[in-house]
């Protein structure tokens, strides 16, 4: 059993079929990549522990519990005596087949291997079983088990007879359970404590040999009687043999062949596909609502990545949800491609071209891209708002709640949650012990399965906590958006105008009245249904986009079941008619005169075309030209215009010569050179000489050197240790921490331990060299 | 999705199409948790807020329900997030209550052990909190307990309140009905409130609130302190106490700046109540002066700040609020709910109209243009004088004569805010202006000879606005107003609501001056009578004045 050859296995793999061997590489297939040159090669990669870890974490308990009795009893038989009444066979057997299609079993039915890498990943306590006695007590004293052999009546004997003689004892399960019975009550608890697992115990000088007057301990008092062994100074082990008499009828302990269940409530399936996809249409209309507020007034991307904590509050505030839930939705719309970064320099969150495709896209569709997005995507928003092992908060975008292992967690979450059954509201707990049954190695993702099922609830592929049925198409990878469709309502083409001047579109309005209204008027209140008032702030803006009065009137008549209140009618009047009472526009000059027929004579003249003059009121006309050359052109014509201030001044204008804007200041020469002295200058003339020595010896080839680092070859210790003995100066080829090659002149000082020390030629600092980052040393010939 | 008459927004309102055929079924569902926020004519808007699911909670409504009534009515699917709220908020109400332990007095006890720790914990309330008695209960003393209630209902753990009330000193009082019985809901509303033994009773202006008061106090068979917002108010009182109940003039004292006096069954004014000399306030021992067994507050919507502070230490008797609307302008909602209880009935006024216990109103608004001049000197004008320069047009008068005699032989209120505009249109209408400075005698006199019918016009201000009974007032003209104050048209568009003795309809005009700051007001004022139902039309002065004249009258 367990240990085996990579060649049994290779061996086996070359007897069976390309069928099985096809459905081992399905299920493991990491062992396919890189493609393997041999059946050996498969066989020994196989046995690879890191794979077979892999393997193990797809295995439900079930599973493994009978993985752990194929251990113990290495037989199809053997597995089935010791799993015995309490689940049906065929059971085992499926779970057998598993075990072989991955090949952590292998063999026939009689005898059975397991890989010996399950033990080293599994523990060696298959079933919470402690080792069997002859494993424990081989390397036992002779001294030590003298007095367990008397008190089992067995005659004396020296190691290693005195541990098979025990071993055969003690293989005796009713001879095991009479020594139980006999034993003390607080020496009994500790048994039944160790055979249900694990089968460890700690004991202070565990190893001592048992004095008869030590019998009171109860532990002694089991440790003199065999039931416990001895494993260290400070161990003792309930032995195999003991621990499954103990457990008698169930000697794996209690096995789970079955899921937990949940005591979750049972829901209709009509009315939990309606809570979803009210959901659906809250998580899609927050979406659009916050990529809208983004698109309105851009963040900018943090220098860490990601978007602010202020940024996040003021977007959730827009969308009026919370922060967790305004997170959730960014990170998901990011995940979509909705949502990306501007340019290099200064860079802003905003939403991309793909966005305007969303956009136009139905409910449905909409919903469909974020969902998958969600699914799919390797960011776990439940970390915002956390702090990271250095004390950093971690926000919405940023770079460090990527998490690989995200897909996976949200799938497993929700997948138990889909085998519950449609309408099955199971509750946090129950759907991770759940995943937890069915993958009990990866067990720990408790706090991540749980946010997995928030954020499914936020997004609306559950529906008051069970799997909606178009959620459990996404998951199975169909097209999920159809079934949604039909959940979802209908764009309407009306609307309810009210008298308090509220327009009320009792559902999803079609995608153009939705935009003319929100033209024409302001959102109160949004939902499945949208609460439109009007008031004249927002017929104004009606109104600078282009429409008319007329077509105000005409979309409200049009578009509304209800009768038109006469108060709408009054406020769109009233606000057209005052609308463009106030006429803006650009000019760079005036003219103006009281003389009228002057100005009409200057409209007139043709040599004023050029100034392109328009009249605004009979006594003032307007030029897009500058006043300086109105006043030139209109001089050229004979006129005699004056310049006017903004007051209305005169300005009096008389030829002026130009003139530089700025001029540029002189600088006192040498003033901006620092100060140098003697010092200085010496160190400056140094530093250049040894620089330019080193490039000399690099080009020369230093005489020994190994050019690979982390070889330091004895020719180079030896000219270190000599210089070092000699105190004279060599040149060293070093790699710094950062992977760049430097060439040094250096003193060595002493070496050891790994380093050379060794003094700066040029500051005499003493300086530490680690030995495998040195390429090269040679003496410096002066 | 279904068929329903309710759309459930996001934003936690709910919409309620009032022609669907089940909406009057879906409005009886959702009545008693979610607040009517606006009922114009297609299209209700409740609202679902922490005090309304909590005031649900009081009256015995579980989570379950409200989740049912929102689910199965409403015509679009409802977002999970928000029945998850509903239940969430719900659920908070009545983790603690407040009880009489037989031995150590009332205590605030916790059905969740973690509420408690978390509330002893919370820097505001531990003040208010004695000695802990066991994991689960803890002392309060008993003048803590209103504000106690208070600071609970702030931090989102509103107490129930198990600590049962004094009967106070008992005191015959039986209700006389003789040749007239309470209404339906005027019942409804007293069984709403005795059962739930303190809270507020909202009924439209004219629906009869004071008889809910008499009713209240006929149940409670004790000496009672009724809060009134002014004397002319607390008359009206009396009279109608001596005309409905056994209680005599004798046993009804008045407590106003001019009379003090502590009779069986006391009307004090909040004026009076809340004025301070030297700093303190001197009649508050008034709170004290008997063993009430019940306190009426009149116009709940109007409760100054230091009545609330004295109400605080009145928990243990019986309170009841009445009032029109629960809005209130300093968003103190949340007091009345804690300290003087929560909603115990409530109707729309258009259902009471229908039900022909108010008159029906029609409201016209009429827009007079001023003149160039007006137009000019308005456009000068001082930004803080531009509202009076517009409300006060002269233009104004000729149209309000004109509305006059339109309806000769009606009993007409002129209402205004400017004392210069309601003295001018007193002289050119010859009727007596009621004001400010105008004695309580006088007003007195005034009043009943308009209710008699001697005079038919009567210019008031806004004196006029609050608990004035002039039942057959048929048709109020508003000229001028205090800015956008929706509660003041509300008051005074009830100055007009209560029943004609011929069932005639009632008129409610307002003035104002084209293109102002007067119709911008108006306009939001006018939002107010939208909301509650009513449509208003829009005339033009010119159409009023011209020589087609329409048979309004």
């Amino acid at each position: 059993m367990g240990a085996l050859s990579p060649r049994g296995l290779a061996d086996h793999l070359r007897t069976v079929d390309d069928g099985a061997l096809v459905a081992m590489l399905r299920a493991r297939p990491d062992l396919a990549v890189p493609t393997p040159t041999d059946l050996s090669v498969l066989a020994t990669r196989a046995q690879v522990r890191l794979s077979v870890a892999r393997a193990m974490e797809t295995l439900d308990l079930f599973t493994l519990e009978v993985l752990d009795a194929v251990r113990l009893a290495p037989s199809v038989p053997g597995v089935l005596a010791l799993v015995g009444d309490a689940v049906p066979a065929v059971r085992v057997r499926v779970a057998l087949d598993r075990l072989r299609s991955l090949v952590l079993v292998w063999g026939e039915d009689d005898a059975l291997h397991v890989l010996g890498a399950v033990a080293d990943t599994a523990g060696p306590y298959p079933a919470a079983l402690g080792r069997p006695v002859v494993e424990l007590l081989t390397y036992a004293s002779s001294e030590q088990l003298a007095p367990v052999l008397q008190a089992l009546h067995l005659p004396p004997a020296r190691q290693p007879a005195a541990a098979e003689a025990l071993a055969e004892a003690l293989a005796d399960p009713v001879r095991v359970r009479k020594l139980v019975e006999g034993s003390p009550p607080e020496a009994r608890a500790v048994l039944e404590r160790l055979a249900a697992g694990p089968p460890l115990g700690a004991l202070r000088g565990a190893r001592r040999v048992v004095a008869a007057d030590e019998l009171d301990n109860p532990v002694r008092w089991l440790l003199g009687h065999g039931l416990l062994a001895a494993t260290g100074d400070d161990s003792v082990e309930l032995p195999r043999e003991v621990g499954l008499a103990l457990r008698g009828d169930a000697p794996l302990g209690p096995l789970h062949p079955d899921p937990p269940g949940t005591s979750g409530r049972v829901l209709k399936t009509s009315d939990v596909d309606a809570a979803g996809a009210g959901q659906v249409l809250e998580g899609v209309r927050l979406a659009e609502t916050l990529l809208a507020a983004v698109a309105a007034e851009t963040p900018g991307v943090l220098r860490s990545g990601g978007l602010g904590v202020r940024e996040l509050r003021r977007l959730a505030r827009i969308a009026a949800v919370t922060e967790p839930v305004a997170g959730l939705l960014l990170e998901v719309a990011s995940a979509a491609g909705l949502l990306g970064q501007s340019g290099e320099v200064d860079p802003e969150w905003l939403p991309t071209p793909a966005y305007d495709v969303w956009r136009s896209d139905d409910t449905a569709g909409r919903w469909a891209v974020l969902a998958t997005a969600w699914l799919r995507m390797t960011r776990l928003p439940g970390l915002i708002g956390q702090r990271d092992d250095r004390d950093r908060l971690l926000g919405v975008l940023a770079p460090e709640i990527e998490r690989t292992g995200a897909p996976a967690t949200r799938r497993a979450a929700l997948t138990a949650l889909a085998e519950f059954g449609v309408g099955i509201a199971a509750s946090a707990e129950e759907v991770v012990a759940a995943v937890d049954w069915a993958s009990p190695r990866r067990r720990g993702r408790g706090e991540a399965l749980g946010w997995a099922l928030d954020e499914a609830g936020t997004i609306g592929l559950t529906g008051r906590g069970a799997m909606t049925s178009y959620g459990q198409a996404l998951l199975a990878g169909e097209p999920a958006a159809d079934l949604l469709r039909k959940l979802l309502p209908d764009p309407l083409d009306h609307v309810l105008v009210q008298p308090d001047l509220t327009v009320v579109a009792p559902g999803p309005l079609e995608a153009d009245l939705a935009t003319e209204l929100g033209l024409v008027a302001d959102v109160e209140s949004a939902g499945a249904a949208t609460v439109y008032r009007v008031d004249a702030g927002s017929v104004r803006r009606a109104l600078d986009a282009g429409r008319t009065a007329g077509e105000l009137h005409a979309l409200f008549a049009k578009r509304s079941r209800t009768p038109i209140p006469q108060a709408l009618t009054y406020l769109i009047d009233d606000t057209a008619r005052r609308h463009g009472g106030l006429r803006v526009g650009g000019a760079n000059a005036y003219l103006r005169s009281d003389d009228e027929a002057l100005l009409a004579t200057v409209l007139a003249d043709r040599r004023s075309e050029a100034l392109r003059l328009r009249r605004l009121a009979p006594t003032v006309l307007v030029s897009t030209a500058p006043v300086n050359r109105l006043l030139d052109v209109l001089r050229d014509a004979g006129y005699a215009p004056v310049a006017e201030d903004a007051g209305g001044g005169v300005v009096l204008t008389r030829a002026e010569e130009r003139r530089a804007v700025t001029g540029r200041r002189s600088i006192r020469p040498g003033a901006d050179l620092p100060l140098l002295d003697d010092e200085r200058l010496a160190q400056v003339v140094r530093a250049a000489r040894t620089g330019d020595v080193a490039a000399r010896e690099s080009r020369r080839a230093p005489v020994s050197t190994t050019r690979v680092p982390g070889v330091t070859t004895a020719t180079t210790l030896a000219i270190l240790q000599n210089a070092a003995r000699a105190r004279s100066d060599v040149w060293l080829g070093y790699v710094d921490a950062h992977g760049g090659t430097a060439t040094r002149k250096v003193r060595p000082v002493s070496i050891g331990a790994g380093y050379l020390r060794a003094e700066d030629e040029r500051t005499d600092v003493l300086h530490t060299f680690a030995l495998h980052r040195i390429t090269s040393a040679a003496p410096v010939e002066e | 999705m279904t068929d329903g008459p309710l759309i459930v927004q996001s934003d936690k309102t709910l919409l309620l199409e009032v022609d669907h055929p089940s909406a009057q079924e879906c409005r009886m569902a959702i009545a008693p948790f979610a607040e009517l926020e606006r009922a114009p004519e297609h299209v209700h808007t409740y609202r679902l807020t922490p005090l309304g699911l909590w005031n649900a909670r009081a009256a015995g409504h579980d989570a379950e329900a409200v989740v049912d009534a929102l689910v199965r009515f409403s015509r679009y699917p409802v977002p999970h997030a928000l029945l998850v709220d509903v239940a969430d908020t719900m659920d908070r109400y009545g983790r603690l209550q407040l009880s009489q332990h037989p031995v150590h007095g009332l205590v605030l006890h916790a059905l969740d052990r973690a509420v408690l720790v978390e509330i002893m914990r919370h820097k505001k309330i531990s003040p208010m909190l004695g000695a802990q008695i066991d994991d689960d209960t803890v002392l309060v003393h008993p003048s803590e307990r209103g504000r106690l209630k208070q600071g609970l209902l702030k931090v989102g753990w509103p107490a129930e309140d198990l600590a049962g009330y004094v009967n106070g000193e008992a005191h015959p009082i039986e209700l006389k009905q003789d040749g007239w019985t309470l209404r339906d809901y005027q019942r409804q509303a007293v069984d709403g409130f005795w059962a739930g033994g303190s809270g507020v009773v909202v009924l439209p202006c004219g629906a009869g609130k004071t008889l809910v008061g008499a009713a209240a106090m006929a149940e409670a068979k004790a000496t009672t302190l009724i809060l009134v917002t002014n004397t002319v108010a607390g008359r009206q009182w009396k009279r109608e106490l001596i005309a409905r109940t056994s209680l005599t003039e004798e046993e009804i004292g008045e407590y106003s700046g001019e009379r003090k006096e502590i009779r069986p069954v006391t009307i004090a004014t909040y004026q009076v109540m809340t004025t301070r000399r030297k700093g303190e306030y001197r009649h508050l021992d008034l709170f004290d002066s008997r063993d009430w067994g019940l306190i009426v507050y009149d116009e709940v919507h109007l409760l100054p700040a230091p009545i609330f502070r004295l109400t605080a230490d009145l928990q243990s008797r019986r309170r009841l609020g009445l009032t029109a609307t629960l809005v209130r302008e300093d968003g103190r909602e949340g007091d009345v709910f804690s300290l003087i209880g929560p909603k115990r009935y409530d109707a729309p006024w258009k259902d009471i109209e229908a039900q022909g216990w108010i008159a029906p109103a029609e409201c016209t608004e009429v827009r007079v243009t001023l003149t160039d001049a007006e137009r000019m000197s308005y456009a000068v004008a001082d930004p803080e004088a531009k509202y009076k320069m517009c409300a006060t047009a002269r233009t104004k008068i000729p149209v309000v004569k004109r509305i006059v005699e339109q309806h000769s032989g009606d009993q007409v209120l002129v209402i205004g805010a400017y004392l210069d505009q309601l003295d001018e249109l007193s002289a050119e209408l010859e009727a007596p202006v009621i004001e400010g400075k105008t004695t309580n005698k006088e007003r007195e006199r005034l009043f009943d000879a308009f209710r008699r019918g001697e005079i038919q016009t009567l210019v008031v201000s806004k004196v006029a606005n609050f608990s004035i009974d002039l039942p057959e007032a048929a048709v109020a003209i508003q000229v001028s107003g205090t800015f956008g104050s929706r509660q003041e048209e509300a008051q005074r568009l009830g100055r007009v609501l209560r029943p004609k003795a011929d069932g005639r309809q009632a008129h409610f005009y307002t003035v104002v001056s084209r293109d102002t700051l007067d119709a911008e007001y108006a306009a939001h004022r006018q939002r107010f009578l939208a909301e509650q139902g009513y449509a208003y039309t829009i005339v033009d002065a010119d159409d009023l004045l011209g020589p087609a004249i329409p048979d309004v009258g």
